[in-house]
């Protein structure tokens, strides 16, 4: 068991990192690339980028936003804000940080990490049910839609159960396993499906204006490549 | 119109449609050369990589609202072609197909993809709902052209397209001298009933600016033109319709790249002929935008765009149009075109001059960029065999939005909307709401008073209406009274 934890916790977790930091990277080295691409060959090239950074902005700081759909909207917001803020910022985290890198930054305060935690927990489940229960929601569904919530409500649970012995019915090396193990698929998950978003919320505003800044002569050479010039309508 | 040539969709499409074999092969080529040529393949392969399916759209789009069908959700909609994107066109697709099978293109799936994105009027209202910020108006727009490519486009639509492009020039089939004998026509009416001398110069050379409004106008909205024509006549403005080419409606826009370029090409090609210097687009929200392709696909030097209601708004706030002291008293509200508004792009202009000339002036809930569509954009209000669905399912938010404003006059600067609304109040019991242009109204308020003729010339021109001329403007403008004018 100690040999299969410091695997999950040592080569594992390097492998699952470092697949996670070049998949975004990759993802954010092609958009970048094709948005550059893009307004090189527009036609137009005045872009409304004061609108595109507000809006940006404005979703990234959903806060004059959650009033559409306003519980969905709450569970959401408190779960984005739990899962970005306890991995990072959790004392726990960061000590294992300085110890492997020597890197170190503030922490929270392990009451608030405890309770962004159960937060995390209970929001992802309250995401999936609510999936389930609205009409428009369930029917757009796919499993990866309901599995990744779920997915990602495992380490902190698993962690939660670790910071707190007292609480925890297994025993603690399964318990630490699961919660390594379980972090590590996470990681291995982020650009493999939609949490994605993660690195390309950013860009997204900018991608939906450029995509309308087409080509000079871009209808035409459609034509032509189709055989299509001259052809009557 | 035989049946046959409706039997797949709910809008006619030409028997050619019909004839098509082999149709997912070539969806797929035209696909493959849209995504070389054209600027959509960073949208979709971004939107792929993010989408939430969260189901956020649904709570802003005005057809989800009244049919509560899981097919209408915008997101469920975009997934249709980035489906087929995601399967052809990225490698963990090309792969998956390779290992597991799975999706593959047919001819039903198009059929449904063909319905449904006519099912949409790609307003764009559900933009601002997206936390993704999915553009599933630029979804709907592409899958509509690789549509066409595989020639499934509503015959109302490509038949006024092939008018302007290889027929007599323009969508609604006006002859030049029929341009030229409305516009005298309209001369004539400003010179009744204003007492002015404004005119509609035809083909004038070296012009400030080239006129393109909605061609339509020429046979449904003769009050919008004549307050064009007024605005201009009053500001001392130097411009001309070229005979060339006097269409602003760019169908294109609606279903086809392709020919929106060909289209938009051409009108800057009508003002290099007349050497005009601006194009000035009337009132009419998809050719206004579509005459924002100008810096695209106009070449060096392209013309610069303005739309009638910035000009209109800049020279009254520099006091080239005098005011009468007569207001319009009824209520007034206002409709944002959404491609004039969506973007944010005018939605004060017409505002503040509404405000400048009614007493009574109310906004529709929600407005500007948050509006609501009128129910017939994207070319579906052409679509007159569909019209129960835009009045009843896609126009009932809109019928309740201008329910609840009580207003007499719902004012709206586009040539679709107008005829959207128009059938939105008939088929949804608001008879007395009248749907107008701004221009008809600010023609109204207009203080003529510095520019009457003579009027010795102007009673010996106004006998030269025939009686045709005058039942044709009885049939035109039933509504042509002063009523709806109060003095203050």
């Amino acid at each position: 068991m100690e040999a299969l934890i410091e695997w999950a916790r040592g080569p594992f977790f390097w492998a699952a990192l470092t697949f996670m930091v070049l998949g975004l990277l990759r993802h954010l080295a092609i958009t970048l690339w094709d948005i550059f691409r893009v307004l090189r060959r527009a036609g137009d090239k005045n872009m409304p980028y004061k609108q595109i950074a507000t809006n940006t902005v404005k979703w990234l700081f959903p806060i004059d936003k959650v009033g559409n759909r306003f519980v969905l909207s709450m569970t959401s917001v408190c779960f984005h804000i739990a899962v970005i803020l306890v991995p990072i910022f959790l004392a726990g985290h960061i000590a294992l940080w300085k110890r492997g890198t020597s890197l170190s930054w503030p922490a929270l305060p392990n009451l608030a990490s405890d309770i962004l935690t159960i937060i995390a927990v209970i929001s992802a489940v309250a995401i999936v049910i609510q999936r389930s229960m609205a009409k428009a929601s369930r029917g757009l569904s796919r499993f990866q839609d309901y599995a990744l919530p779920l997915i990602i409500a495992i380490p902190f649970a698993t962690g939660f159960l670790v910071m707190h012995p007292q609480w925890n019915p297994f025993p603690f090396n399964v318990m630490f396993l699961l919660h390594v193990v379980s972090a590590n698929v996470v990681l291995i998950l982020v650009p493999l499906t939609k949490i994605s978003h993660c690195v390309l919320l950013p860009l997204t505003q900018l991608v939906s204006e450029v995509a309308w800044h087409f080509p000079e002569n871009a209808g035409s050479k459609v034509g032509v490549a189709l055989g299509k010039e001259g052809e009557p309508i | 119109m035989s049946e046959s040539e409706k039997k797949n969709y709910s809008y006619y499409v030409e028997q050619k449609t019909l004839d098509v074999t082999d149709r997912p092969r070539k969806f797929l080529q035209a696909f493959a050369a849209v995504l070389e040529h054209g600027s959509y393949g960073v949208a979709l392969d971004t939107y792929t990589r993010v989408s939430a399916k969260c189901a956020r759209c649904s709570s802003s789009c005005q057809l989800y609202e009244a049919t509560e069908d899981v097919r209408d959700i915008p997101c469920q909609r975009s997934e249709l072609l980035l489906k087929v994107y995601r399967r052809y066109f990225t490698r963990s697709g090309l792969m998956k197909a390779r290992l597991f099978g799975g999706f593959t293109l047919t001819d039903e799936y198009l059929d449904t993809m063909a319905e449904e994105y006519y099912r949409c009027t790609a307003c764009r209202r559900c933009k601002s709902t997206c936390p993704i910020g999915i553009d599933h108006g630029l979804v709907t727009h592409l899958a509509r052209w690789l549509l066409a490519e595989i020639d499934v486009i509503p015959k109302a639509l490509v038949v006024a397209t092939r008018e302007q492009l290889e027929g007599v020039g323009n969508t609604s089939a006006i002859t030049v001298p029929g341009l030229k004998d409305t516009c005298e026509f309209l001369e004539e009416e400003l010179e009744e009933e204003y007492g002015i001398a404004a005119k509609f110069p035809i083909d004038v050379e070296d012009a400030e600016y080239v006129f393109f409004p909605a061609v339509s106008d020429y046979l449904l909205e003769p009050d919008t033109l004549m307050g064009n024509a007024a605005v201009m006549h009053v500001t001392g403005a130097s411009w001309t319709i070229g005979t060339g080419n006097f269409d602003g409606i760019d169908y294109g826009l609606f279903y086809s790249d392709r020919m929106m370029e060909s289209i938009v090409n051409n009108v800057v090609d009508e003002v290099h002929r007349v050497r005009g210097k601006k194009v000035l687009v009337g009132e009419c929200g998809h050719a206004t935008r579509s005459a924002w392709y100008i810096p695209t696909f106009g070449g060096e030097k392209p013309p610069e765009v303005i739309n009638c209601l910035q000009y209109a708004y800049q020279a009254l706030k520099d006091g080239k149009i005098p005011l009468s002291n007569r207001k319009i008293e009824e209520r007034v509200t206002y409709h944002d075109p959404c491609n004039i508004a969506r973007a944010g792009r005018i939605t004060e202009e017409p505002r503040e001059i509404l405000k400048m000339i009614c007493t009574d002036f109310v906004e529709m809930t929600p407005n500007r960029a948050e509006n609501y569509c009128c129910g017939g954009g994207g070319g579906t209000v052409s679509i007159d065999e569909i019209r129960e669905f835009r009045t009843t399912l896609m126009g009932k938010r809109k019928a309740d939005q201008i329910r609840a404003t009580g207003a007499k006059y719902v004012v709206s600067p586009c040539a679709n909307c107008k005829k959207q609304l128009k059938e939105v109040c008939e088929d949804n019991g608001l008879d007395e709401v009248d749907v107008v242009g701004l221009h008809d109204l600010l023609l109204k308020v207009i203080d003529f008073s510095d520019f009457q003729i003579d009027k010795d010339e102007s009673s010996e021109e106004g006998e030269t209406d025939t009686p045709a001329e005058m039942q044709e403007a009885a049939v035109n403008n039933p509504t042509e009274t002063e009523s709806g004018i109060d003095s203050e």
